[in-house]
């Protein structure tokens, strides 16, 4: 059955994805080279794994382990903070190289992207196997860490080749071998299927990315709805999910959470930290022209459960102040005294442009626009200045106590070690490498 | 860019008597003279480069204005201020934009800066200091087998991985597990890194040396 092929066309499109391995804890060891083939792992401030290196992979460590379960499984793990300043640059260092290689490039995530590199063979001279092995060893060579990268006919299929061997592999998969490689795909790893709809597709026989493909249009249409037709057409190499080359400019929700150590019980504490996650949430709505019709607030109990109230506004907004009464209820409906909180979280939902709200006969107009006026003056005393310089006395509570303390409380280097000129507020823009020279 | 620009020096400003400058504008009025200044530098351009007028729909292009009546209301702008003139038919034809001096002087509020056109060809520090931006990294200097080559301990040194090390760079290496930054020279096969302290010795490396980055500069901030 596997030997039949998908299609004979062996490049029709050529769509890369790029992803970055075990990418925090690659960027730790890119800048302390020392901890190269050592058990690295991020995430030291919030008390479990956010990234763990290949050798602690290899350890059995995984992505959300408590620290402490860590320590019994990889003793000599070095365990740091995040340190996601330096993360970004590396992002961002990361598109740019892929930029030199094609302009059209989707930033889809921090470590991952896609490229269309149709047509680039000749600009090259050579195969597209030699494109994507050059952009690996720039990336290699200029930032220190490796990366994955799969080539094929469409996004899904891409997204499919990058996992296949990692880290530091490359899987080419044109037209005429898809079929090799999709028999031993699992249906639930195809990427936009999710274990719902895999469960629903085994009850039709379907096991692997193979069995799906094959399915006919008919069968596919009846029972699946648009997005499982689309990865469908994906699978078969026919591209339809365009690479997005424009960044994200708009958004459904905005959402800021935050964890704190030691847990608290201090009402204006938790508070403070919500409406801190408040503001963050305004300042991101207001960057890209946004107003929320609804605002969501949550709180995390020292046992992880979590409770949450939604709130529908009556007036469109990303100004703090006209939602500060409504967070108020949010959290005077959900906070209960003598109960220890480690999180709180905002979302702003129901985002709309602020262009294209209309005001109604009992807002207040005049005092709308005066706020607006100050917030203006906030964004850009903080794009001066640095975040934070203007903020509402009710977050203010969150500076007397260290966002994480203790053991866990630690800052990256980055942060501590400052050269003459930096603050703790703007630093240079460039990673910083930790050897003694 | 430069072609364009001859000619709008301030001599020939002062020179020219029939100008009138004004000279205290509001800040909402400077700002849009130079937008208006910006256009009729667009279509002297035009009308200098190819040796006519451009049509209607041309100047919709170059100066990004969607509508016709937009464009009609520019031209009517500058019809009055005697920068182009209308024909019979009502195609364009060219007044004081024909002669770039005076066309400024009508609208201008005070001379054009000389710093303006030579600002064009500064570096930033960024720039001057940097590169190849996506594979700089900082280090800070801790040991002091550099100093006589001026690099002290405490400094900054930029360093880039993206560049292939050459004999005579100054170069961060690991030599058998251990970190440092000396002079490289390769003579032939051989490779040894040079420090710029009598103190230390030259190190052959014995089994490995990886490099990490070339030195681009040294920067120290005293206050």
């Amino acid at each position: 059955m596997s030997s039949e092929f998908i299609t004979l066309h062996s490049w029709p499109r050529a769509i890369l994805h790029l992803d970055a391995d075990a990418f925090f804890a690659s960027c730790e060891q890119a800048i302390h080279p020392e901890l190269k083939g050592k058990p690295v792992i991020t995430g030291k401030e919030r008390g479990i794994v956010a990234a763990a290196s290949y050798e602690a992979k290899a350890r059995g460590v995984t992505r959300g382990v408590r620290l402490s379960d860590v320590k019994k499984i990889c003793p000599d793990a070095v365990i740091l903070p995040s340190d996601y300043e330096t993360y970004s640059l590396f992002s961002l260092r990361m598109f740019a190289i892929i930029r030199r290689f094609t302009p059209d490039v989707e930033e889809y995530s921090i470590d991952e992207a896609f490229a269309d590199l149709t047509g680039l063979r000749r600009n090259f001279h050579g195969p597209y196997s030699m494109i994507a092995r050059k952009m690996q060893e720039t990336v290699e060579k200029e930032l220190g860490i490796t990366v994955s990268i799969g080539v094929s006919l469409s996004k899904v299929l891409a997204k499919a080749g990058s996992k296949h061997k990692k880290p530091s592999g490359i899987t080419m998969m044109p037209g005429r071998e898809i079929h090799h490689y999709l028999g031993k795909l699992p249906i639930e790893s195809v990427w936009g299927i999710g274990p719902n709809t895999a469960a629903f597709l085994r009850k039709f026989g379907i096991n692997t990315a193979f069995d799906f493909a094959r399915k006919d249009e008919t069968f596919v249409a009846k029972h699946l709805s648009k997005p499982y037709h689309e990865v469908w057409h994906e699978l078969n190499g026919r591209s339809v999910y365009p690479v997005m080359t424009e960044s994200k400019s708009s958004y459904q929700s905005i959402s800021k959470t935050r964890t704190f150590t030691p847990p608290s019980k201090d009402e204006p504490f938790v508070l403070a930290q919500l409406s801190k996650n408040l503001e963050n949430a305004c300042i991101k709505a207001r960057r890209y022209n946004l107003a929320a019709t609804r605002l969501i607030v949550f709180l995390r109990k020292q046992d992880f459960t979590d409770s949450g109230a939604e709130l529908k506004l009556t007036c469109p907004t990303a100004h703090p102040s006209a939602l500060f009464n409504l967070l108020r209820e949010g959290f005077d409906h959900i906070f209960r005294s003598n109960t220890l909180y480690r999180q709180t979280g905002v979302v702003l939902a129901g985002l709309i442009a602020e262009a294209s709200v209309q005001y109604t006969l009992f807002d207040d107009t005049a005092q709308i626009e005066k706020m607006s006026k100050v917030y203006d003056a906030v964004d850009i005393l903080s794009e001066k200045f640095g975040k934070y310089t203007v903020r509402h006395a009710v977050s203010l509570p969150t500076k007397i106590q260290s966002q994480h303390e203790g053991e866990r409380g630690d800052v990256p280097q980055r942060k501590q070690e400052l050269f003459k000129g930096e603050n703790n507020r703007q630093r240079l823009g460039l990673p910083v490498l930790n050897v003694m020279v | 860019m430069r072609a364009r620009l001859t000619g709008f020096s301030p001599l020939s400003f002062a020179l020219d008597s029939e100008l009138s400058f004004t000279y205290n504008v509001s800040m909402a009025d400077e700002q849009k003279d130079e937008k208006l200044r910006s256009r009729i530098r667009d279509i002297s351009f035009f009308y200098h480069t190819k040796g006519r007028m451009p049509s209607f729909s041309e100047i919709g292009e170059l100066t990004g204005l969607q509508s016709k009546n937009a464009v009609s209301k520019l031209v009517d702008k500058l019809d009055s201020l005697k920068v182009v003139g209308k024909d019979a038919k009502g195609r364009l034809i060219p007044r004081s934009i024909a002669s770039p001096v005076r066309i400024l002087g009508s609208v201008e509020a005070g001379f054009p800066s000389p710093a303006e056109e030579e600002l064009a060809d500064t570096l930033s520090l960024d720039d001057f200091l940097i590169e190849n931006p996506d594979a700089t990294f900082l280090l800070k200097v801790s040991g002091d087998s550099m100093s006589e080559a001026g690099i002290l301990p405490g400094d900054m040194v930029i360093v880039d991985k993206g560049q292939t090390p050459k004999s005579g760079d100054i170069v961060i290496a690991e030599v058998d597990g251990q970190w440092t930054m000396k002079y490289l020279r390769k003579r032939g096969e051989s490779v040894t890194l040079i420090p710029a302290n009598p103190k230390y010795k030259p190190i052959k490396p014995k089994n490995e040396l990886k490099i990490a980055g070339v030195v681009t500069a040294v920067v120290r901030k005293y206050k």
